[in-house]
């Protein structure tokens, strides 16, 4: 059984359908690349899963159990977290609080105690090299401080589903390379990952299986260099014309 | 990194509770009921600080609460002839039952529209406290005298001082972090797995209780009340007053602007009326400007300086 199915998942406002009739399935371990071009639906989708929108059609199953009608908060309680393409930082807060809040709720209720949450919170610090901002103001952190802080919070949730919407926006080519090395770390301790990305190198580096959005359908999905080089991939990103010179 | 140590406000705030509980034996009448007074304001400032403060959610309406609460103990008091220990707990828990009710439908409403929902509700109160026949109507209701002012002074410095330490518990602790969440951006806290309905109502509803119990007590306190004696929206102001003047979502910051605003306003009050309630407003426009995050983070941080104003002025757009 796949740990996340999802069956003809489709969101309409009003007359627009924002996604249609997506159904996938993701294996457990895995990382999944979610490409698609600006409004093809990929954070409309994500946030149907997570319960911010309600659905208009379809089902995800998570180990199983439906998702659909579950606040939000639900959802990351049972082990399905994401992380926001506009990043929400408790602003007042400093980074380290920022992520205790994290582990003291989460996956299963998170840490109930205090300094157990604490405790949590400076290990994902550390592990996503935050450690020297950790008393830092969350207003004060830059743009490629701001995406760890985000990812640190949804990790300090101990997920075994996360969904990152667009954590490596911004970042420059070196910042991208160590994203994707902490990526693909992240998969290791044992999270499987669904990544929407933008940046096509980071998206071959990592991704297992990659399926692509467009107008909100799924136009395909498999291996990254199969998928990278499908001729309605290339025209849907690039436009008709760069995929006719390029010849593929 | 460690906690914060709390050992130190720990043993400072034992011993201002101390040197108050004894006040009473060292100072004329009119500075014990000063210090009523300075009581329920501090308790009603600190009450208001749990919504409002923490929660991020500007009530405009907590003096329906506080009118629940003294309404409740006075009508039981009388009409029923219930004992005051019970009559109070009654007002308390109804109040709470009240705010967690109205809380739910119209927490779901944010900024300002939250705002004007609870001034209506506090508004509607008065209103139907006005024509009900239980309540006295617009008469009022006259409660016993009671000759010593000391069961209210202690009433009142134990209602302040469980108010400031549910302030303190939620200042560290798991259900206190969830709200300051929901304050700070509540789509991100529902996302990380807070359950915010729950935790807005339950801050509301303890937030209630508090007012509620301070009204029961100043019912009995005053022993006379009616509808536009007790639900008077300047009350609800002057928590906001306080709360924003000391520092919202601090522990110390009500009790300061209560303290500052109830000396001042004391003092200014003998001389005349209407210069009390101009300070009033003239405090809201200085701490906009001067110190957005109240008197507190001025005091901690020294933060205080033209140039801070001249940036206030500028994001004003003046």
């Amino acid at each position: 059984m796949a740990l996340i199915e999802a069956r003809g998942v489709t969101k309409r406002f009003g007359g627009l359908a924002a996604v249609s009739e997506v159904s996938f399935d993701l294996q457990d371990g895995e990382i999944l690349g979610l490409i698609g071009p600006n409004g093809s639906g990929k954070t409309t989708l994500v946030n149907v899963i997570s319960g911010a929108l309600p659905y208009s059609g379809g089902e995800v199953r998570f180990q199983g159990d439906s998702l659909r009608g579950l606040p939000p908060y639900a959802i990351g309680r049972l082990g399905v977290s994401r992380t926001f393409q506009i990043v929400k930082p408790f602003r007042n807060l400093t980074v380290v609080e920022n992520v205790m809040v994290g582990a003291l709720f989460g996956a299963h209720g998170g840490a109930r105690a205090l300094a157990v949450a604490r405790h949590r919170a400076e290990e994902v610090l550390d592990f996503v090299s935050l450690t020297h901002r950790a008393g830092a103001a969350a207003d004060g952190l830059n743009v490629p401080e701001r995406k760890r802080m985000e990812l640190a919070r949804a990790l300090a949730m101990r997920p075994t589903v996360l969904f990152l919407d667009e954590v490596m926006a911004g970042l420059n080519p070196s910042e991208i390379d160590a994203a994707v090395a902490l990526i693909k770390q992240i998969r290791d301790r044992g999270t499987t990952l669904v990544v929407i990305e933008h940046v096509m190198k980071a998206i071959r580096d990592l991704s297992d299986r990659i399926l692509v959005l467009f107008h909100g359908e799924k136009l395909t999905e498999g291996p990254p260099r199969e998928v990278l080089n499908n001729p309605d991939v290339v025209s849907a990103y690039l436009g008709r014309r760069y995929a006719e010179q390029s010849g593929a | 990194m460690r906690l914060p140590s709390r050992r130190v406000p720990t043993v400072a705030g034992a011993l201002v509770v101390a040197a108050l509980a004894l006040a009473p034996w060292g100072l004329s009448p009119f500075l014990v009921q000063f210090l009523i007074n300075l009581f329920m304001l501090a308790a009603l400032a600190e009450s208001w600080n749990i919504i409002g403060g923490f929660t991020g959610y500007a009530s405009f309406g907590n003096v329906a609460f506080f009118g629940i609460g003294a309404y409740t103990t006075a009508v039981l008091l009388t009409a029923a002839a219930w004992p005051f220990a019970l009559a109070l707990p009654a007002g308390g828990l109804l109040a709470m039952a009240f705010a967690g009710l109205i809380g739910m439908p119209i927490l779901r409403l944010k900024g300002h529209y939250f705002a004007i929902a609870t001034l209506g509700v506090a508004e509607t109160m008065r209103e139907i406290v006005y024509n009900l026949k239980i309540t006295g109507g617009g008469t009022g209701l006259t409660m016993p005298i009671t000759r010593s002012p000391l069961p209210f002074f202690y009433l009142m410095l134990a209602i302040l001082v469980a108010a400031t330490l549910v302030n303190w518990w939620l200042s560290a602790s798991r259900f206190g972090y969830g709200l300051i969440a929901i304050r700070e951006d509540e789509d991100a806290a529902m996302a990380m797995g807070i359950n915010t309905a729950l935790y807005k109502t339950a801050a509301f509803a303890l937030s209630g209780a508090f007012a509620g119990l301070v009204g029961g007590v100043f019912a009995y306190w005053i022993t006379f009340i009616d509808p536009e004696g007790v639900f008077r929206v300047i009350v609800t102001i002057q928590m906001i007053i306080m709360a924003v003047f000391g520092g919202m979502g601090t522990v110390v910051g009500p009790l300061l602007g209560a303290l500052v605003l109830a000396s001042v306003s004391e003092l200014l009050s003998t001389q005349l009326v209407s210069l009390a309630e101009l300070f009033n407003g003239l405090i809201v426009i200085l701490v906009v400007l001067f110190m957005p995050k109240g008197l507190a983070e001025v005091i901690s941080k020294r933060e205080f300086s033209l140039k801070k104003l001249a940036r206030n002025l500028r994001e004003y757009g003046v």
